[in-house]
């Protein structure tokens, strides 16, 4: 009994929990800054959005408002940002996505165009050559090269096909 | 071999410039002229010894004849 009370009144003693701030779901009108940004241009900047999916190495993602930080490596795919005014889809050769402890979220990528931008032909002949290497005779690099381009062009002709 | 052994082979960078020359190659004829430059990297090199330059090298990526150019400058 002497013991209960013993560990009770220590237990009162202790110093309560830091508070930490709870984490959410986030609400339907709460926005998310999103920066886009290739080497050669930039994209978004910084611009409030709803929602952004984006096509992470390990799987896809929609990222909203307050979302946890993390960094995501992204697959050669399709980022979709959603607006208040509407949705927009960019096929991104890859890169890293980072969502910051600030609610922003930052998306790098090498190459980046909107869908309406490719050419389906060009995708089909590419994907042509690229297997004919990939299944080729020539040296492991340039097959190895060849696969990843074809995955890449396989990526794009989903992309477009179903969008 | 599958493309997610790349990393035995390739480093990240290259394995980047390889997906980003992919999507370049894929656009529409008007935005794929622009792109195509900036997958263009040229290379000028000189090797320096004892205070002396030596021959500057040039290379270039290779063009449809296949062979690399190199030229003392």
């Amino acid at each position: 009994m002497a013991s209960l009370r013993l560990i009770a009144s220590a237990a009162r003693r202790a110093p309560s929990t830091i508070a930490i701030a709870r984490r959410g779901y986030a609400e339907a009108s709460d926005k998310i800054k999103l920066s886009m940004a290739l080497p050669h241009q930039s994209i978004y900047n910084s611009t409030d959005v709803v929602q952004v999916n984006i096509c992470a190495a390990t799987g896809d993602m929609g990222i909203l408002a307050n979302h946890v930080p993390s960094v995501e490596p992204l697959r050669p795919g399709v980022v979709e940002v959603v607006e208040s005014s509407g949705s927009k889809k960019w096929f991104v050769s890859g890169g890293f996505a980072t969502v910051h402890p600030n609610n922003t979220l930052t998306i790098n990528a090498v190459e980046a165009a909107p869908l309406e931008d490719f050419s389906p032909e060009a995708i089909r002949t590419n994907l042509q050559e690229a297997l004919r290497v990939a299944n080729g005779n020539g040296n492991e690099e340039d097959k190895l090269e060849a696969r990843i381009e074809a995955d890449v062009y396989e990526s794009l002709q989903h992309a477009l096909g179903s969008h | 071999m599958s493309s997610t052994q790349w990393r035995n082979v390739f480093t990240f960078n290259k394995y980047s410039q390889i997906t980003a020359q992919a999507v370049r190659s894929s656009l529409k004829e008007t935005q794929r002229l622009a792109a195509e430059k900036r997958g263009f990297t040229a290379l000028r090199y000189q090797k320096w010894e004892n205070g002396k330059g030596g021959e500057q090298v040039i290379l270039v990526p290779e063009a449809e004849s296949g062979s690399k150019k190199m030229a003392a400058v």
